[in-house]
């Protein structure tokens, strides 16, 4: 039923491969589990499936396009898994569902965690790392590690101590609350705005570090970051020192 | 008694002496790959093993696959060691390509994943690079709810809860309740 499946393909237990009238392309070396639970791949109407070559599939996985869904080179993708370009699509072959699309396109070499999720306009840079049970809806840029639900940018990929360090996942709330921000931070390479250095906030995220994370940052660590990605840096660097003496303990 | 109830009766007690052999026996043949299984585990319904390297499971464990087979997996160097009295859940996945050791009298809940590598089931990438275990330990009576998913490197506590849904990395403490997406401490222990 695939228009095109490369060299070598792997499978261990019976995928469901549904191909209502789409293209389903595969690359070389492709690897899907379907054990304990099996897996689908599904390819509705006019729409193209695009699988890279070495792009490996945990079990469990759901990967339905109703317009496009691109999975670069070598990514690998964890269990249970689901990736769509529509925010809901019904049984097989049910044509009463009125598809919302928007394409979804994830890079080459991404670690997808476990249990992530993919929806309608997700897009991934080449690179990144998804952490295990994260919701991307939105542009994730290439080379970041994101996770929670709506993924947020938390630190470079393969830079976190621990792969899903709950510290790390809780510095963009704590930004948002001690900085008097909308919404939580991208730790990306947006700058800080200086202006926000007053006293009063500056006692706010040193106190809240202090208290939630039991880290103790410098004042002047705090100051000499220009963008988000350089303070979540300086914090990350206190905690992961303190977690190796924990470990050496 | 009524005679409805009586028949009721007697299909009851039929099933469970059913269900009591077929475990028992299902335990014998599902599980002859493993290296060492201990006296009176049983399996319901029939698991998928898939033993390359070492699983040993200790004696009282009892596997459900009803619904969805359990999968218990081992790479080359692999070693799965599952204590005494322990119970897991249909669906769930448990691969080693290093060390994964789960306690006595722990429980895990249904579509669980405990797996020290981030792609289970999958073995190693064809040419690629080599993704390294980092091993797993579950203490003794550690309860593993529904869904929930250990990520390779996490160790969690003697008699540690983890409510549903949870994604646990790193350490968590003994007899404490943690939770969450990654999961944090709940209450301490």
């Amino acid at each position: 039923m695939c228009h095109r499946v490369g060299q070598q393909p792997w499978l261990a237990g019976r995928p469901t491969i549904n191909t209502e009238g789409g293209q389903l392309r595969i690359g070389d070396r492709f690897r899907l589990a379907s054990r304990p639970v099996p897996s689908h791949l599904v390819a509705g109407p006019g729409a193209l499936l695009d699988i890279g070559d070495d792009v490996s599939i945990g079990a469990g996985a759901a990967i339905a396009a109703f317009e496009q869904v691109r999975i670069g080179n070598g990514t690998r993708l964890g269990p249970y898994v689901i990736i769509m370009d529509t925010n809901f699509h019904g049984a097989p072959g049910d044509q009463s569902v009125q598809h919302d699309t928007r394409p979804v396109t994830i890079g080459d070499g991404c670690r997808i965690g476990s249990r992530v999720t993919i929806t309608r306009g997700g897009s991934i840079g080449d690179g990144a790392e998804i952490l295990a049970g994260s919701v991307v809806s939105s542009a994730i840029p290439g080379g970041v590690c994101a996770g929670g639900a709506r993924a947020r940018i938390i630190g470079k990929a393969g830079d976190i101590a621990s792969r899903w360090d709950s510290a790390a996942a809780s510095l963009p709330d704590l930004l948002m609350k001690t900085l008097g921000l909308e919404s939580p931070p991208d730790l990306n390479d947006e700058p800080v705005p200086t202006e926000i250095w007053s006293e009063d906030r500056m006692r706010n995220l040193l106190g809240a570090l202090e208290e939630g994370l039991d880290v103790s940052v410098s004042d002047a660590a705090v100051r000499e970051a220009r963008t988000f990605a350089d303070l979540a840096v300086a914090i990350q660097s206190v905690l992961s020192a303190r977690q190796q003496n924990e470990r050496k303990l | 008694m009524s005679r409805q109830g009586r028949i009721a009766h007697w299909w009851a007690t039929l099933k469970a002496g059913h269900v009591w052999v077929t475990s028992r026996l299902g335990a014998r043949l599902w599980l002859r790959s493993c290296d060492r299984v201990g006296r009176n585990t049983r399996t319901f319904w029939r698991p998928n093993i898939d033993n390359r390297g070492r699983i040993v499971i200790g004696a009282s464990v009892r596997l459900n696959s009803n619904w969805a087979p359990l999968e218990i997996a081992t790479g080359p160097q692999g070693l799965i060691e599952i204590g005494d009295n322990v119970f897991i859940n249909y669906g769930s996945m448990i691969s080693a390509h290093g060390h994964v050791r789960i306690g006595s009298n722990v429980m895990i809940g249904n579509y669980c994943i405990v797996a020290d590598t981030e792609t289970p089931g999958l073995g190693d990438p064809p040419g690629g690079l080599r993704v390294e275990p980092r091993a797993i330990d579950i203490g003794d009576g550690a309860w593993l709810a529904a869904r929930v998913t250990v990520l390779p490197g996490a160790r969690i506590g003697a008699g540690a809860v983890i409510a549903a849904g949870s994604v646990v990395a790193g350490d968590i403490p003994a007899g404490a309740v943690a939770g969450g997406i990654p999961a944090r401490l709940l209450r301490a222990g």
